[in-house]
């Protein structure tokens, strides 16, 4: 990517700046730090630094200590790591989410998102990015559903949906920042990822859900945050380890953690 | 024989109000029968909307409706709650029509659900009070209660009942339009309405348009009535006209910080929803709606006018109410149309996300305008039959 020298200048001028955290960079500023190729986020490990970092796949990256405060309301508290530059797009799990939970053609409850993003100068990285719901801690849908339809489970944190409840206002969809809603004709109701609550989670006794079972490179790693044991909490609790969430800076506090490997 | 005898003649006629009321109807149940149709076949099939853009044109009456209700409630506190004699003649109407706005803009809303019969259910029986779409439907359902005691205290000529009634409607329904915005500022993911200034910028749009559809209300009843208007009318008119005139250039003012953070990204929360409405594809729509209709050219004719020519003022109503009528569709459609994804490259991600309102969507919209026209018809014929108007 060519970067002139105004473009260097900008940048040169805000690493002079006195640091305010990543949360007021409005996100203008931020698409324009990833055309230059850059991204900025915090410092890992509970810093709260200000730093302009290569971008390659690390976008609205921040600390450990700001997306994880060490308390996990839910017991399981489950959680959803990707290890993102493992995903060949074989869509086995796409395949595996809709036949286990009889997903309606009408739409899907995750994707796979092909990103290309800028490495070096002139150079490109193609990255595989499955999304799905991020069971967030302060999820923007259950706030917004005026009659409960869409709830977050006391136990175990899953957003789940009472389908019997929902008066199809689409609301949930609107607050949900992460596109992982749809309505479906079929049930007049929306469908979400539920982390297989009434599939596969039971059929396994709360181990593994139907895409992380069908995925044959390990990319979505499914676990528990209050078992130290499980690799999902291993994989965010080393040290140093970068590891992100999408979309930080609308505080919805995901549940589904990405790393690179 | 001896019944028909006793039933004055002005009961039963049917003049060319009554036609016009049967051919605004008509077309209103043309209208709403396609959002009968759409229940039965389901929205994916016939509307607009998809999973990026939830939220269709259908919003826009609802908001427009709803806040019309709220302004048309204010100016009716003028005469009936703070004693401005000045607005004490404009009082039965304006009731009336702030009754009828809400009405129209609740069934928008009904239409614009899935499943509207599990509303009455869970709305009781699961109420959910941290989410503001169940207090927006509560406190409006129970601001239409309070305005029709409102309204048969005031037929039934008891003022000072009907002053109670308005106090709490008034409350109620102010209640209701703070909670519109934070309704939608907390959808902060879509780039919706999240800007400081909202809650003031709704307050002035509302009793802008209640303004406005006073003006326009009252000068085609006049011609449907072939009355020519009292001097206590006319100067409510020319009061409301002065009201009309201030707040237009409060929306000036507000119109002009959405043009600046069009332009420039540190005035606004929502820079690329804003972006696109004032400089994208939108533009065309912004500018001749929202500053030409809405506000430039109701401000000249309201200045041509002085206040006594009433076909300008109406016509500057009319314009007004097109208007904000656009930039209510804009304040639910733009903020929408900004990619979920939009930072992280994708590839294949459009730009921004489309939409048309479909051929359903636009008819339940047209069939909502007139069911509206045509209870304002019905309101003029129920008033001139029992001597309401007044
Ligand atoms: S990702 Fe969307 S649907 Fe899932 S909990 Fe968060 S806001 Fe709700
Ligand atoms: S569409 Fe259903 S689940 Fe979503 S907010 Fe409305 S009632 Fe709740």
């Amino acid at each position: 990517m060519k970067v002139n020298k105004e473009d260097n200048m900008k940048i040169e001028d805000l690493k002079k700046l006195s640091n305010e955290g990543i949360k007021n960079i409005p996100s203008v500023e931020r698409r324009q730090f990833l055309q230059f190729g850059l991204a900025i986020t915090g410092v890992f490990l509970g810093g709260t630094v200000l730093s302009l970092t290569s971008a390659k796949n690390v976008d609205g990256a921040v600390s450990g200590g700001k997306i994880l405060d060490g308390n996990y309301p839910y017991s399981p508290h489950y959680t959803m790591v990707i290890r993102e530059k493992h995903c060949i797009d074989c869509e086995k799990c796409l395949d595996a989410c809709r036949s286990t939970n009889n997903v309606s053609l009408h739409g899907y409850r995750t994707d796979i998102l092909e990103r290309s993003v800028p490495k070096a100068p002139g150079e490109r990285e193609r990255i595989f990015m499955p999304i799905l719901c991020n069971h967030c801690n302060r999820p923007p849908c259950v706030r917004v559903c005026p009659t409960s339809a869409t709830f977050k489970d006391e136990i175990n944190g899953i957003v789940r949906m009472n389908i019997s409840k929902c008066i199809g206002c689409k609301t949930c969809m609107a607050a949900c920042p992460y596109n992982a809603r749809f309505f479906d004709e079929e049930i007049r109701a929306i469908d979400k990822c539920n982390f297989c609550y009434d599939t596969k989670l039971k059929e396994s006794n709360g181990k593994i859900t139907a895409c992380a079972a069908a995925c044959p490179a390990n990319v979505r790693v499914f676990g528990d945050l209050t078992n130290p044991d499980t690799p999902a909490y291993k994989l965010i609790h080393s040290a140093g380890k970068v590891f992100w969430v999408l979309r930080p800076e609308l505080n919805s506090m995901p549940n589904v953690f990405y790393v690179e490997k | 024989m001896i019944l028909e005898k006793k039933i004055d003649s002005k009961y039963i006629t049917f003049g060319p109000q009554e036609i016009l009321f049967v051919v605004l109807a008509i077309i209103s149940m043309i209208g709403l029968s396609f959002g009968a149709h759409a229940l039965l076949v389901g929205h994916d099939n016939v509307f607009g909307t998809s999973r990026e853009i939830p939220w269709g044109i259908l919003i826009s009456p609802y908001v427009f409706f709803a806040c019309l209700s709220t302004g048309l409630c204010i100016v009716l506190s003028l005469g009936q709650i703070f004693n401005i004699e000045v607005f004490k003649p404009i009082i039965n109407r304006t009731a009336f029509l702030s009754l009828v706005t809400m009405a129209t803009g609740l069934m928008c809303i009904t239409l614009e659900l899935e499943n509207p019969w599990r509303v009455p259910f869970f709305a009781l029986l699961s109420p959910h009070p941290a989410s503001n779409i169940w207090w927006k439907t509560t406190i409006y359902s129970l601001f239409m209660i309070f305005m029709v005691f409102n309204l048969l205290s005031l037929f039934m000529k008891n003022e000072k009942k009907a002053r109670i009634f308005s106090i709490i409607a008034l409350l109620t329904v102010t209640m209701g339009n703070l909670n519109m915005n934070s309704d939608m500022a907390i959808l902060g993911g879509r780039g919706f309405w999240s800007e400081n200034y909202m809650p003031l910028y709704f307050l002035t749009l509302s009793t802008l348009t209640g303004c406005a559809a006073i003006l326009l209300f009252t000068w085609i009843a006049n011609k449907l009535n072939k009355e020519t208007p009292t001097e206590a009318e006319n100067n409510a008119l020319r009061a409301t006209s002065r009201l009309f005139l201030a707040l237009l250039v409060g929306l000036l003012y507000f119109t002009g910080v959405k043009i600046m953070g069009g332009f420039y990204p540190e005035f606004t929360k929502n820079p690329e929803a804003m972006y696109l409405l004032v400089q994208g594809n939108f533009a065309p729509n912004f500018w001749i709606g929202e500053v030409i209709l809405a506000v430039i050219l109701p401000i000249l004719l309201v200045l041509l006018s002085r206040g006594r020519n009433k076909g300008m003022l109406a016509i500057a109503s009319i314009s007004c109410l097109v208007g904000t009528f656009t930039l209510y569709y804009h304040l639910v459609i733009v903020g929408q149309l900004i990619p979920h994804y939009f930072q992280f490259n994708v590839v294949g991600l459009p730009q921004y996300y489309s939409y048309t309102p479909s051929l359903h969507e636009s008819m339940i919209t047209v069939g909502a305008i007139f069911f509206f026209l045509a209870a304002f018809v019905f309101g003029e014929i129920l008033f001139r039959k029992i001597n309401f108007g007044k």
